[in-house]
C-alpha cells in the first residue's frame, strides 16, 4: 500500500471520502490483509482515546476556581481611575514650569549671541578697575581711544576736613 | 453573574480537560481554562446558540491553547523527530500493531498510559488528534483552526495515530518486563 492509499484508508475510517471512493476502499479492505490490519490499528487507537478526557477533572474546588474567575472579571470591568480636576495652583505651576524654562533658554541665547561691543568692554574694564582699587573708577572708550580714571579716596576728603591728618602739614 | 457561575460549575471540567489534553501541563491548563471563562463572560453577548454553550466555550479554550502553543514553539527549537514527522515518511515504516495494546487494562491504568503517550507527541500531532478525536472536527475545520492545508491535517493525523499505537505497544512491553 502506498502512502496515498494509507491516507485514503484513514479518510475512509473518518467518513471523509465521497461515496464512490468509500466503496472502493471498502472492497480494498476485504481483499487486502495489510489494508485490513492498518484499518484495525487505526480503529483501535480511536477506541482507546474515546472517553479519555471524561476522567480529567479540574484540580481546584468549585468555589476557589470561581472566585479566581470572578475576581478577574471584576478587575477587567472596573472603570479606569479618573484623574481629579487640577487645582488652580497646580494649573499655574503646569504653565509656569515650561514658561520659566523657555525664559531661561531665551536669556541664555541672548547672552551667548550678544556681540562683544563697546558696552561690554567698558563694563569689564570698570569692574577690573573697581576690583583692583575700591576708590578708583575707570571709563574706557575704545572707539574714541579715551580712558578716563576717577579717583575717589576717602583720605582726600578726610585730609581736607581734618586737621589731625598729618600728611599735608 | 450567578447564572454564569452555574455555567462555570457545569462545564469547568470539560474545559479544563480540553486545555490539559492540548497543553500537557496542569498549571497552564488551569490558567488557560480560567482565561477562557473570563473571555466567555466578555463575549457572552456574541453567543448565538448555534452550538451548545459547552461547545462554544471549548472553541474559546482551544484557540487560547493554540495561541499559547504557537508562542512556546517560537521559543524552542524543533525536535529532530518532529521535523522528520513533518516531512513525512516515518509512519510509513512503522509495523502495524495487530494486537490491541491496551486490552485488559484498568481504566486508571489505561488513562495513565494514554497520558504518557500523548505527552510524547509533538504539539502539532497532538492538537490534530485532540481536535479530531475529542472535538470531533472534520479535516476542513481542523485545517482552518490550525491554519494549514487539509493534506497536512491528514498526514499529521495519520502520523499521530500510528505513533500513538506504537507508543502504547512500547509502554505495554516496558510494563510487562
Amino acid at each position: 500500500m502506498d502512502y496515498n492509499a494509507q491516507l485514503k484508508l484513514q479518510a475512509f475510517l473518518d467518513g471523509e471520502l465521497p461515496k464512490a471512493e468509500a466503496s472502493e476502499m471498502a472492497s480494498l479492505v476485504t481483499r487486502d490483509r495489510e489494508a485490513a490490519a492498518l484499518l484495525e490499528e487505526l480503529r483501535n487507537t480511536d477506541k482507546v482515546l474515546a472517553g479519555f478526557e471524561g476522567g480529567i477533572e479540574l484540580p481546584e474546588s468549585r468555589d476557589f476556581f470561581w472566585s479566581k474567575v470572578q475576581r478577574e472579571i471584576q478587575r477587567l470591568e472596573a472603570p479606569a481611575p479618573k484623574f481629579a480636576p487640577a487645582s488652580l495652583l497646580a494649573r499655574w505651576r503646569r504653565l509656569l514650569v515650561p514658561a520659566s524654562a523657555l525664559a531661561l533658554v531665551l536669556v541664555t541665547v541672548v547672552v551667548l549671541i550678544q556681540p562683544v561691543g563697546q558696552f561690554g568692554r567698558t563694563s569689564a574694564a570698570d569692574i577690573e578697575t573697581a576690583l583692583a582699587d575700591a576708590g578708583a573708577f575707570t571709563y574706557r572708550d575704545y572707539e574714541a581711544g579715551t580712558t578716563l580714571v576717577w579717583l575717589s579716596y576717602p583720605a582726600d576728603n578726610e585730609g581736607a576736613e581734618s586737621d589731625e591728618m598729618g600728611t599735608f602739614e | 453573574m450567578a447564572a454564569f457561575e452555574e455555567l462555570v460549575a457545569r462545564h469547568r471540567d470539560k474545559i479544563y480537560a480540553r486545555a490539559y489534553s492540548m497543553m500537557r501541563n496542569e498549571e497552564e491548563a488551569i490558567d488557560l481554562s480560567q482565561e477562557a471563562w473570563v473571555k466567555g463572560w466578555q463575549r457572552l453577548a456574541q453567543f448565538q446558540g448555534d452550538s451548545s454553550f459547552g461547545t462554544w466555550m471549548t472553541r474559546i479554550v482551544i484557540n487560547l491553547c493554540l495561541d499559547q502553543l504557537r508562542k512556546q514553539k517560537r521559543q524552542r527549537t524543533e525536535s529532530i523527530e518532529a521535523m522528520d514527522a513533518e516531512s513525512g515518511g516515518v509512519e510509513r515504516q512503522m509495523p502495524v500493531i495487530t494486537v490491541n495494546p491496551t486490552a485488559g487494562l484498568e481504566r486508571g491504568e489505561l488513562r495513565q498510559r494514554i497520558d504518557r503517550a500523548l505527552g510524547q507527541l509533538s504539539y502539532e500531532h497532538r492538537t490534530v488528534l485532540v481536535l479530531h478525536e475529542f472535538e470531533e472536527m472534520e479535516y476542513k475545520q481542523i485545517a482552518k483552526t490550525m491554519e494549514c492545508s487539509i493534506g497536512t491535517v491528514m498526514s499529521r493525523l495519520f502520523y499521530a495515530r500510528r505513533k500513538l499505537a506504537a507508543l502504547l505497544a512500547d509502554l505495554k512491553k516496558l510494563d510487562s518486563v
